[in-house]
Formats: structure tokens, C-alpha cells, sequence
């Protein structure tokens, strides 16, 4: 197992709802059966965009996982319409999109939807989980604006989160570490702010 | 909307998985990769099905079809992508960034098509194990992709 994820870690699916969407019933049978190992026990499946435009309409989900491409309503087309015209409380939703072969035209629909993560097959069962993993410890920001909504997208100035693999020495984080000396008294900071006469 | 808006969210997946209980990571991947491989032998029956669909429409040589190959070859590629298929997957991504190259500079030939479905048969009816014939096949296909695709 990659150093991502410890093989002792503690994993916990029990509670999160999945929506999993993929025109192919197969592959949809058998994204289920990964997420069920996961231990993931409630799981909606949805043959089409459309389709589940209608479950997100209705009920809240965790963690949405949709293939790219389906006819209709592809998944990048979703996931637009998730984070810009979606339910305010399912427009945040993390979302996994999942491609086999990405027709150049495809790129950049992918690049400007506002997915989470696109993982690009061959798919096995511990990238998918490093994956999840990784969105339930996401530090980006979200940003909206008139051509993007979805996560920040400026991910090298974060990396991954604290604790996996891939950080870089350089890479910024938003956690405040543990204090390592005992706080200031008040009469430091007053004097930390307050105006000091320079002579330039 | 005017400018762009940063902020902060907490999702429902953060809270909940950080929560105690679970499984661990080591048990969550046996189990997922346990339930994985009992769909291994309908899928290979599937991409075999899949394979002879897209022999039957390379020897119809219908041009109203090279989008229906590209698609069938995108299935095909899905459905590899969740296995070891090693050499198939890599034959099939060929065949798509051939058949989609070859759609878009309107340069459709078929005879790079079929080269590639007789390697895919080849690696299929050699459990798509990596091999030196594996490596060959591969480097004859990359060899027809850069020619075919090269115009685009």
C-alpha cells in the first residue's frame, strides 16, 4: 500500500451517502461493489445525469462519483450545473469524475466544470480511496466566479493535505499548528500595537 | 456576479469521516479488491463481446460509423480500466486516440483500425499478460497512432 494512506488508518464510509453515476451498468456494478468494500452502506445508483439530477434535487448526498462521458447529459455538464445551478446545500458537494480515454475537446470542459478530482483510469480500488481520503481532508477553498465555480484549482500552492504523500517543501497549508510557547500577556501585544515613533 | 468569491467549506463527507468508526485502510482494500475480482470474468466476456462488435463494424467499413468505433473503443478502454489488463488497456487507449485522431482531421482509415483489433484479439487470447509480443504489438501501435493522428 502507498505510504498516501496508513493500512492501519481508520476508514469511515458507514455513515456518508454516495451517488454513483455511469451510464454502463456494468461499470456501475462494479464502482459499487468497490465502494460497498469501502464500507460505504448507503449508495444510490443512477443511470444517467439526468437521473440524477432528480436524487440531488430530493435528498442530500456525501460524495458524488460520475463517469465523463454519457450521452444526454455528460458528466462535466453535471457537475456544472451541481456547482452552479444545484440545491445551495448540494452545490459543494465533492465530486470524483472518472474517464477512460479524454478526447482532446474533453479537456478543458474537464479543467472549468469544478469537479474534485478527474482520476483517469486504469482505476484500482486503493487510488479511489487515497482519492476520498484526500476530499474528506481538503484544504482548497472554494471559488466562484463568472467563468468557475468548484474548488481551487490553484492546488500546487496547497498540495495535499497534511500528512500524505506528494507535499512539497514548499507547499502552503491552512492548519494552525500546536502552540509550542505559552501565550502573550495582553501588555506584549498593546505593545506589538502600538504606534512607535520612527525617525526615517 | 462580479469578481471572484473565495471561502471555506466544510462538507458533509469531511464531518462524517471524521468521525470514529470505520474500517481500516487495509481492510476497506482487501474487501473493495475482493468484491472487484468477482466481476473480473463477466467483464473479460463483455470486452470479448465488445471486441467482436467492433470486428463487425471494421468489416462493414460503414463511414457513417467511425464515431460508433470510437465509442465502442471508449467502452471497451472503461471497462479494461478497472482490471490489470496491462497491454489490452494500452491497445485500446491507442485505438481511441487513433479512431478520435483520425474522426477529427477527417483522414479515416480503416486498415489502422483493424491492425489494432487484431492486436487487441492477440493480447485478449493471451490473458493480457505482459510479454515481449505484448511490447511489440504495442510499439507497432504506437507506430500507426503517431502516423495516423499526426495531421490532426
Amino acid at each position: 500500500m502507498s505510504r498516501a494512506i496508513h493500512p492501519d488508518s481508520r476508514v469511515n464510509l458507514e455513515r456518508s451517502t454516495l451517488l454513483l453515476i455511469d451510464d454502463n451498468p456494468q461499470a456501475l456494478d462494479i464502482l459499487s461493489s468497490i465502494v460497498h468494500g469501502f464500507g460505504v452502506k448507503e449508495q444510490i445508483k443512477c443511470a444517467s445525469a439526468v437521473e440524477a439530477v432528480g436524487v440531488i434535487k430530493r435528498r442530500p448526498v456525501d460524495l458524488i462519483l460520475i463517469d465523463c462521458a454519457m450521452p444526454e447529459m455528460d458528466g462535466y455538464d453535471f457537475v456544472r450545473w451541481l456547482r452552479r445551478e444545484g440545491p445551495k446545500s448540494a452545490s459543494y458537494t465533492p465530486v470524483i469524475m472518472l474517464t477512460g480515454h479524454a478526447a482532446p475537446s474533453a479537456v478543458q470542459k474537464s479543467r472549468d466544470c469544478g469537479a474534485s478530482f478527474i482520476i483517469a483510469k486504469p482505476l484500482t480500488p486503493l487510488v479511489l480511496l487515497q482519492r476520498i481520503v484526500w476530499l474528506s481532508r481538503d484544504e482548497r477553498e472554494f471559488v466562484e466566479c463568472e467563468t468557475y465555480v468548484g474548488p481551487d484549482r490553484r492546488v500546487r500552492n496547497y498540495g495535499p493535505p497534511l500528512g500524505m504523500a506528494g507535499r512539497r517543501k514548499g507547499d502552503l497549508s491552512t492548519h494552525v499548528g500546536a502552540a509550542i510557547q505559552e501565550n502573550m500577556d495582553q501588555s506584549e501585544i498593546d505593545m506589538m500595537m502600538k504606534p512607535v515613533k520612527v525617525s526615517l | 456576479m462580479t469578481g471572484a468569491r473565495t471561502f471555506r467549506v466544510t462538507t458533509s463527507l469531511a464531518d462524517k469521516m471524521s468521525r470514529p468508526g470505520g474500517r481500516t485502510a487495509a481492510a476497506a482494500l482487501t474487501a473493495a479488491t475482493t468484491a472487484l475480482e468477482g466481476h473480473r470474468e463477466a467483464a473479460m466476456q463483455t470486452l470479448v463481446e465488445t471486441l467482436e462488435q467492433l470486428q463487425a463494424l471494421a468489416a462493414a467499413r460503414d463511414d457513417a460509423e467511425h464515431g460508433q468505433v470510437y465509442e465502442r473503443a471508449a467502452a471497451l478502454l472503461d471497462l479494461a480500466g478497472f482490471f490489470e489488463t496491462g497491454p489490452l488497456y494500452d491497445a485500446a487507449y491507442s485505438l481511441c486516440e487513433t479512431s478520435d485522431g483520425m474522426r477529427d482531421n477527417g483522414a479515416w482509415h480503416w486498415p489502422s483500425i483493424e491492425v489494432h483489433l487484431q492486436a487487441l484479439g492477440l493480447i485478449l487470447a493471451d490473458d493480457c499478460r505482459e510479454t515481449e509480443a505484448s511490447r511489440t504489438l504495442l510499439e507497432g501501435l504506437a507506430g500507426v497512432r503517431e502516423r495516423r493522428t499526426r495531421r490532426a
